[in-house]
């Protein structure tokens, strides 16, 4: 029995200051037809214990919707968004859910944003990298200075975040819906040298779901979810190389090769929290030389991608799948993928842990 | 108390004498007291005590603000590789106005404060490293 994408809505990346988990959860809800005609809930959320003092999220949004059905949160940092989907998958194809809304949904930005960098930082190990003094831009930024030093020049982290932006532009649900040029670097926030502001995610709150069932909606456009996998790294500080990202450059390459696909034909999310991340990805992959030409990669994050759609972190996941969903079945940023195969990839940390799905339509 | 007394003392040989794992079965090192290989999982491993003695790989300045300004200052992180050849990322510190840390630079470890609960509340100590003077 295979796994469906029949459906799904997200709300607006943003500092929502007015809504909780539950004002987001129930918006997106609302907007998506098919949500709540479901008999199971998987919530992905990464942060509630920190930001809301609130244990047991998946239940008491359940309450709030006015579900009795079962539910379960799904928590595996920067990644739960993959993990709440792959869990669905195997609800439904196991027989134990017929039809399973998945709801991504986080809220970071009710603190200082030095508050929110500090939960966020606790993706990497606490005892051993955090206590440590080690946070997730010090590792993106030595990453960046590994590039550096096999030749790729500055401007090639910049031409990410810039094309990130300009795909953002014509996306309703980004955070960060303008351009920006590269002289933006110039007077940028460095937050650990040489990687600056403008080489980071966008922190910001966000919910998204989509509806996971055992068959196909005969009235409605569906895809199927043909491949999930996930692969833990070693610790960064273990590597050859911080920028080795061995558990994304794998299933990565796994699913390219098992399915005859190219990046340059393929709607691919990648995950791109700090832009060293999708650039040394890509480079291991044969996309990217040190010229980083970006331009044959047209259904490259669409969506504008961690940097400028935005990374509310337990939701991004589900965004995502939504966002390739969307450009398998209709329109994106005005585009439809050529290919009926579609690549999702997100890890957690510098490749901590790495997983991929593959839909189809 | 935002900080446990137990969860610091538990940890003690890795983060106050650097103590390094040695797997037996695929001969690889690894930096903490582990029971697990982190390379090829095996549980036959034996432990080490590292001299604390190495060299910077790569280093940043880390002007990211993820505590208060007084809790973390702007810093240097590095990845530094022990004279037993381990890996371990931790902080420079010590580092003189006329001195630069660098690819290359030699380090050795010192006990330094990591976090503290209060005024009055459990101070956490572990390992940084600093500039070795040659001199």
């Amino acid at each position: 029995m295979g796994a469906y994408i029949v459906g799904g809505a997200v709300a607006k990346v943003d500092r929502h200051f007015d809504r909780g988990y539950r004002d987001l959860a129930y918006e997106v809800t609302k907007e998506c037809s098919g949500c709540l005609d479901v008999d199971y809930i998987v919530v992905s959320s990464a942060l509630p214990e920190l930001t809301a003092h609130q244990v047991d999220l998946g239940t008491h949004i359940a309450q709030w919707l006015g579900r009795r059905v079962p539910v379960i949160r799904v928590e595996s940092g920067e990644t739960s968004g993959l993990a709440a989907v792959d869990l669905a998958a195997s609800l439904v194809a196991s027989g134990r859910g017929r039809k399973v809304l998945v709801l991504g949904v986080e809220k970071v930005t009710d603190y200082p944003t030095y508050t929110a960098n500090y939960f966020y930082s606790l993706m990497l190990d606490y005892e051993f990298e955090v206590l440590r003094g080690v946070s997730p831009p010090a590792y993106a930024a030595l990453a960046m200075k590994e590039l550096m030093k096999d030749g790729v020049r500055r401007e090639c982290f910049s031409s990410w975040a810039v094309r990130m932006h300009e795909n953002a532009a014509s996306i309703p649900h980004a955070m960060l819906r303008f351009k920006i040029s590269y002289d933006s670097f110039k007077d940028s926030q460095v937050l650990a040298e040489p990687l600056t502001l403008h080489d980071s995610f966008a922190l910001g709150d966000g919910a998204a779901a989509v509806v996971v069932s055992n068959s196909p909606d005969p009235k409605a456009s569906s895809v199927e979810i043909l491949f999930s996998a996930a692969e833990v790294e070693l610790p960064a500080y273990s590597r050859e190389r911080i920028s080795d990202l061995n558990a994304s450059s794998k299933l990565l390459k796994l699913s390219l090769e098992r399915y005859g696909l190219d990046l340059r034909r393929v709607a691919v999310e990648l995950h791109d929290s700090y832009t060293p991340y999708p650039i040394a990805i890509l480079r291991s992959l044969g996309y990217l030389d040190s010229e980083c030409d970006l331009s044959e990669l047209e259904y490259l994050n669409v969506s504008g991608g961690l940097k400028a759609r935005g990374h509310p972190i337990g939701a991004t996941g589900i965004y995502q799948v939504y966002e390739v969903f969307k450009l398998l079945t209709d329109k994106l940023g005005g585009k439809t993928s050529p290919s009926d195969y579609g690549l999702v990839h997100s890890m957690s940390g510098p490749d901590n842990v790495s997983r991929v799905l593959i839909l189809r339509r | 108390m935002k900080l446990s007394p137990a969860q610091i003392w538990r940890i003690r040989e890795s983060q106050y004498r650097l103590v390094i794992t040695v797997c037996e079965s695929c001969g690889k090192k690894s930096a903490f007291k582990r029971s697990v290989c982190p390379f090829c999982g095996s549980g036959n491993v034996k432990h080490m005590e590292s001299e604390g003695l190495g060299k910077v790989l790569e280093v940043t300045k880390v002007l990211y603000r993820w505590a208060s300004s007084d809790e973390r200052p702007p810093s240097l992180v590095a990845v530094v590789e022990l004279d037993e050849g381990v890996k371990v990322v931790g902080e420079i510190v010590g580092v003189g106005t006329d001195e630069e840390v660098k690819e290359g630079t030699r380090v050795e470890a010192v006990l330094r404060r990591y976090a503290s609960d209060d005024p009055y509340g459990v101070i956490y100590y572990g390992i940084k490293f600093k500039p070795l003077k040659t001199a």
